[in-house]
């Protein structure tokens, strides 16, 4: 279990997290959703000791970050967003030097299991190569092995499967799977919200160093009033603030992005022409409609206001 | 793909031993060393180098210096393995530089291993890799200036050891100290100078300028090179040099060491 009590880091006059409280089951894949700079990559290496926090408490597996660093790194494997391996060296020689510094796997043991991860991968035959040569999705790859390699107690995953195409996107999916189920606890902090709603039980949202939302994807969902949002593509008009629909009771939230308005209502079906009249009489030139069930990117939408690409 | 998830043969999660003092501090070095015979042209071209010095150089400027008592080329040819090897020890300061720049320094800090060993496990490797630099120098001297006695040999090379781990612990210093890269490489290599050409590895201080000669004494280069020449020539030990070197080891191991945890836990790194 890891347990985040009021935590917070500031750097500076910079508060990159801030009052941070979530606890994390045991055998668990938790989604960490947050745009650019939200302070998730902060948050995960304050857990792995990497940093220490300004305020609030850590606790991994019950081992405190500042006050048991040493045992708090031997349960925790990171898969950084942008992979961290030196260039020089091959895949083998990476994920075989990572295992040793990780595990207490005999050479045997650890020779084979760095051979499994690297055939599951499809990178057995570039075992060799020396990673500056690889391309951006085999880098990824050789990342995310060294994770899937040392399966640790924490298993920390940060964008997964950027770079990677569609089969091995699947395949590094299975693997997290895989890990969970052996035992492990998983984080994937992700920009993919298929990502985010495919792995995790549960998917937290950061914004601006704070936990803005927490719970499984059908209770984000549920969050948002109604569980409707009418989607309307707009031309030029006016500003949109939330008082623009503030005559209709079922409206609970108006967002817009670029040339978005995203209108987050109850009983959308019935209220669609009136809204729509409503804006044309603001003056906005509406090109399209579309009305839909919520979905993980609006909840996202909804509360940090901005979109993930 | 050629196999798929199911396939991977798993098994318990095995975490990293605990305990194990040595073990960690000894992987790290093995790391920086690893790297460097990755790279086995970088060894043999600065042989080469050394060699053009030493029969080029160092043949010509001997015959120039005619000082009754001073073999100038065998004091040159023992001076430049010393300087060789204070040169090659400054890298590791750019290594951890960069690993810092490209986010490497993050990764490294999330394994298990602590603060202590792994800044005495980069020390040593950088200080193991400068030596396995410099030995085949170092057997073209002892093999030139015909240097065999093994106990002699063996004060050298602990002098030679010494300085490199000092010089990896001030290159980490000033690596973890100085934020602007240019500014880093400028520092570093005006650092390099002063100690190195400010020392009595190549030179007597009898005939430098008195503002060297003023300085070149507390150089740790002329620690490592007067204790190593009063091994090799006087087989003798230089107590008073070989302290020097220790205290330069322990100061700056220390200082690198604290100036590391200042600094990452500042984030700058981030």
């Amino acid at each position: 279990m890891i347990v985040f009590d009021k935590a917070g880091k500031r750097f500076g006059n910079l508060d990159a997290v801030r009052d941070f409280s979530l606890t994390i089951n045991d055998e668990e894949i938790l989604g960490l959703l947050g745009p650019n700079g939200a302070g998730k990559t902060t948050l995960m290496l304050m857990m792995a000791t990497v940093y220490r926090p300004t305020s609030g408490t850590i606790t991994v597996q019950g081992l405190d970050v500042i006050g048991q660093p040493n045992d708090v790194r031997r349960q925790i494997g990171i898969a950084f967003q942008d992979p961290r391996v030196d260039g020089i060296l091959g895949a083998f020689d990476v994920l075989n030097w990572h295992l040793k510094m990780t595990t207490a796997l005999s050479k045997p043991e650890r020779e084979k299991r760095v051979e499994d991860v690297l055939k599951a991968l499809d990178l057995w035959d570039a075992r060799g190569k020396r990673t500056w040569l690889m391309s951006g999705g085999m880098k990824k790859k050789v990342e995310d092995a060294k994770v899937l390699a040392q399966r640790p107690k924490i298993a920390v995953f940060d964008e997964p499967t950027a770079f990677l195409d569609v089969p091995s996107r699947l395949l590094v999916w299975n693997m997290i799977r895989e890990l969970r189920e052996e035992g492990s606890t998983v984080i994937v902090a992700t920009n993919m919200m298929d990502e985010a709603e495919r792995l995790s039980h549960r998917v937290a949202i950061m914004n601006l160093g704070k936990l803005v939302a927490v719970g499984t994807t059908e209770q984000l969902k549920n969050t948002q009033k109604g569980g409707e949002v009418l989607e309307l593509t707009v031309g030029d008009g006016p500003e949109v603030t939330q008082d623009l629909l503030n005559e209709f009771s079922e409206v609970s939230q108006v967002r817009k992005v670029e040339n978005r308005i995203m209108v987050y209502l109850n009983s959308g079906r019935l209220l669609l022409p009136k809204i729509v009249e409503t804006l044309t009489g603001y003056g906005f030139k509406i090109d399209s409609v579309h009305l839909k069930e919520v979905t993980l990117e609006d909840v996202f939408l909804s509360y940090t206001g901005q979109r993930l690409e | 793909m050629s196999s798929s998830a199911t396939q991977v043969n798993v098994s318990n999660n095995v975490t990293a031993p605990s305990g194990a003092l040595m073990a960690p501090i000894v992987q790290m070095a093995i790391r920086d060393i690893s790297v460097l015979f990755r790279t086995p042209w970088i060894i043999i071209s600065r042989s080469l180098a050394f060699v053009i010095q030493l029969f080029v150089f160092a043949a010509l400027i001997s015959k120039l210096v005619n000082v009754t008592g001073l073999d100038f080329f065998q004091y040159y040819a023992v001076g430049s393995v010393v300087g060789t090897i204070a040169s090659i020890s400054f890298i590791i300061g750019y290594d951890i530089f960069e690993e810092a720049e490209e986010g490497v320094l993050d990764y490294l800090l999330t394994l298990p291993v602590s603060r202590r060993q792994f800044i005495i496990g980069r020390a040593l490797g950088g200080a193991v890799r400068a030596m396995i630099y410099v030995i085949p120098m170092f057997v073209i001297v002892a093999v030139l200036e015909n240097f065999s006695n093994p106990l002699s040999i063996a004060g050298a090379l602990l002098d030679l050891f010494l300085l490199a781990f000092g010089i990896t612990g001030l290159s980490i210093t000033v690596a973890v100290s100085v934020r602007n890269a240019n500014r880093f490489d400028v520092v570093l290599a005006l650092i390099e100078l002063a100690i190195a050409r400010a020392s009595t590895a190549l030179y007597p201080i009898a005939f430098m300028p008195s503002y060297v000669a003023a300085l070149a004494p507390f150089s740790p280069v002329s620690f490592a090179a007067d204790s190593t020449r009063a091994a090799l020539i006087g087989a003798s030990l230089d107590l008073v040099s070989l302290a020097g070197l220790v205290a330069f080891v322990v100061i700056f191991l220390g200082l690198g060491a604290a100036f590391y945890f200042r600094r990452v836990e500042g984030g700058v790194y981030a």
